[in-house]
């Protein structure tokens, strides 16, 4: 019942193995080359090598395209009409509805954006999906990422789901007392408050506690802290984030020379 | 009026036929239940966490549906009817009291179950007022209920529901988390809503209570009944209960390690049974 708002998806692969911190900036360095390497087959050749193989290693290729295509197609798909309608480039005209034309020099344009969104989208869900969001909260925190920030995020995740669950178990509540859920407007407009009211109070009373609960455990004591779960972080990993950090200089560095 | 509660005597009682039901996450919580509840009944149903207690009363006010199989309250078939009507027939206390307790005081608390039942204001404020007495807040009717000890917003969630008059009343964990002092008044609302002919099911993990005040227990072990029976027989099965982590109570456990010869349950036929040895 309490299970976390994470994509994540428990499995033993290579991809799930790497530190939290090695697929971050994994991800981050396929979204800055699909953005700024000035080679117009970029993004399209990242989703040959590295998104399609990369979810195969991490033995999510199911998951990852269903979820993928269900964020994606939307968004790209819009993007895509948007900017191949009205990108005001190119002479080519090979369409024309109206005022509307398109031209061959807009649709290669569109076609780039809509799939750098989906390399991002992409990269990012995958990232989601083979890395728990508590691993890398911890690692990070364990870099010096502020602890009060880390709270926020991992709590977040952790609250919804259980306000969520506890909405459910007050309108079944009320519902059991004979408040009327399903039937006319007015009459569900009237029981906003029987199920709002034991929401805000119940959460007000669980944050209090988290915090008295955190504060017992010294969360905003300064000293260094230990944790029972170490977070693996191989040779590999620190070299394989080099690389990766050297690229996206490379890609950034190369775009503006070519501007 | 002796002739209007037998009637409805007759009428609500619950019928259970192999009722099977899986939660959306593919688990099967109960599989296959049969069971007769006749009215005025006092049952207790016990079994360890995720035997399918919870569940299977959710099934009585209609807040679950059977997958397959039939449950009905008196003529009423739980598929055909909201939860808001069958709350007209079943009234169930949760175990959490802050999970309903939304009102400025104790008085318009309980008075919300019974208005949204349509009474009429006199029997409303009549039921509201026999139910304060019983749950003995009739002093703090004015008060917060966010402004009452825990145990003290248990009886008002309990009175919230007894002033709404179900021939059928469920409570589910009541005694959990309350002391001394409030599991005697919990036990005399139950006593009380017996002599009244109102049926009490009861989910409960405190066995000495379910000893004392429940004539029927039935076990409950992975959505399936294992026990089913007088209080006095069911509780006497230690290897059974064992099966859902039930221990018998204590006084039970003690006759049997002094060799008494029948079965107790209670401190009266404790002292029966040490006597007559």
């Amino acid at each position: 019942m309490h299970e976390r708002l994470s994509f994540h998806i428990k499995r033993d692969s290579v991809l799930h193995r790497l530190n939290p911190l090695t697929k971050l900036v994994l991800t981050l360095a396929l979204i800055f080359l699909a953005f700024t390497f000035p080679w117009y087959w970029m993004p399209h050749l990242l989703i040959l090598i590295a998104v399609i193989p990369l979810s195969l290693l991490g033995k999510v290729f199911r998951e990852f395209w269903l979820t993928a295509l269900k964020l994606i197609l939307p968004a790209a798909g819009f993007l895509f009409l948007m900017q191949a309608f009205f990108q005001p480039i190119g002479t080519d005209v090979i369409f024309k509805f109206y005022f509307l034309d398109i031209t061959s020099e807009s649709l290669m344009f569109a076609f780039k954006n809509a799939m750098r969104v989906f390399v991002m989208v992409s990269a990012f869900t995958l990232f989601l999906l083979t890395t728990h969001p508590s691993e890398l909260m911890s690692d990070l925190t364990r870099r010096g990422l502020p602890g009060q920030f880390a709270y926020v995020i991992i709590s977040t995740l952790q609250i919804i789901p259980q306000m969520q669950a506890k909405a459910q178990t007050i309108i079944s509540a009320q519902r059991s007392r004979g408040l009327d859920t399903e039937s006319t407007f007015f009459k569900r407009a009237g029981s906003v408050l029987p199920l709002v009211g034991p929401l805000v109070f119940g959460s007000l009373v669980e944050v209090e506690e988290r915090a008295i609960a955190i504060e017992a455990r010294g969360f905003t004591s300064k000293h260094a802290k230990t944790s029972l779960h170490e977070i693996p972080d191989s040779d590999f990993d620190k070299i394989l984030r080099w690389i990766l950090f050297a690229l996206i200089v490379f890609s950034i560095g190369l775009n503006l020379w070519l501007s | 009026m002796l002739h209007v509660s037998l009637f409805k005597r007759n009428i609500m009682n619950i019928n259970i036929k192999d009722l099977r039901f899986a939660y959306p996450t593919g688990l099967e919580a109960l599989k296959g239940i049969n069971l007769a509840i006749d009215s005025g009944e006092q049952v207790a149903i016990v079994g360890q966490n995720g035997a399918g207690k919870t569940t299977l009363v959710r099934h009585f006010n209609g807040l679950l549906k059977p997958a397959s199989g039939s449950v009905s309250i008196g003529d009423w078939d739980t598929t055909k009817y909201s939860v808001a009507k069958l709350a007209s027939r079943v009234g169930y206390v949760f175990q959490n009291p802050d999970e309903q307790l939304f009102s400025r005081d104790v008085l318009t608390e309980v008075s919300f179950g019974p208005r949204n039942l349509g009474y009429e204001k006199t029997k409303v404020d009549e039921l509201v007022k026999r139910a304060l007495a019983l749950t003995e807040l009739s002093e703090k009717t004015g008060t917060n209920p966010y402004d009452l000890s825990p145990t003290w917003r248990k009886m008002v969630a309990l009175a919230s529901i007894i002033a709404m008059d179900t021939p059928i009343v469920i409570f589910d964990e009541p005694t959990t988390g309350q002391d001394a002092m409030n599991v005697a008044r919990i036990a005399n609302v139950i006593a009380v809503l017996k002599r009244e002919g109102k049926t009490v099911i009861t989910i409960t993990h405190d066995i000495d209570f379910c000893a004392e005040n429940f004539e029927r227990v039935i076990a409950l072990a992975d959505g399936r009944v294992l026990l089913d029976g007088p209080a006095r027989e069911v509780l006497g099965e230690e290897e059974t209960l064992a099966q859902t982590y039930v221990e018998p109570p204590q006084l039970t456990r003690l006759g049997k390690k002094l060799g008494l010869k029948e079965i107790v349950t209670t401190q009266e036929e404790f002292i029966k049974a040490v006597v007559q040895d």
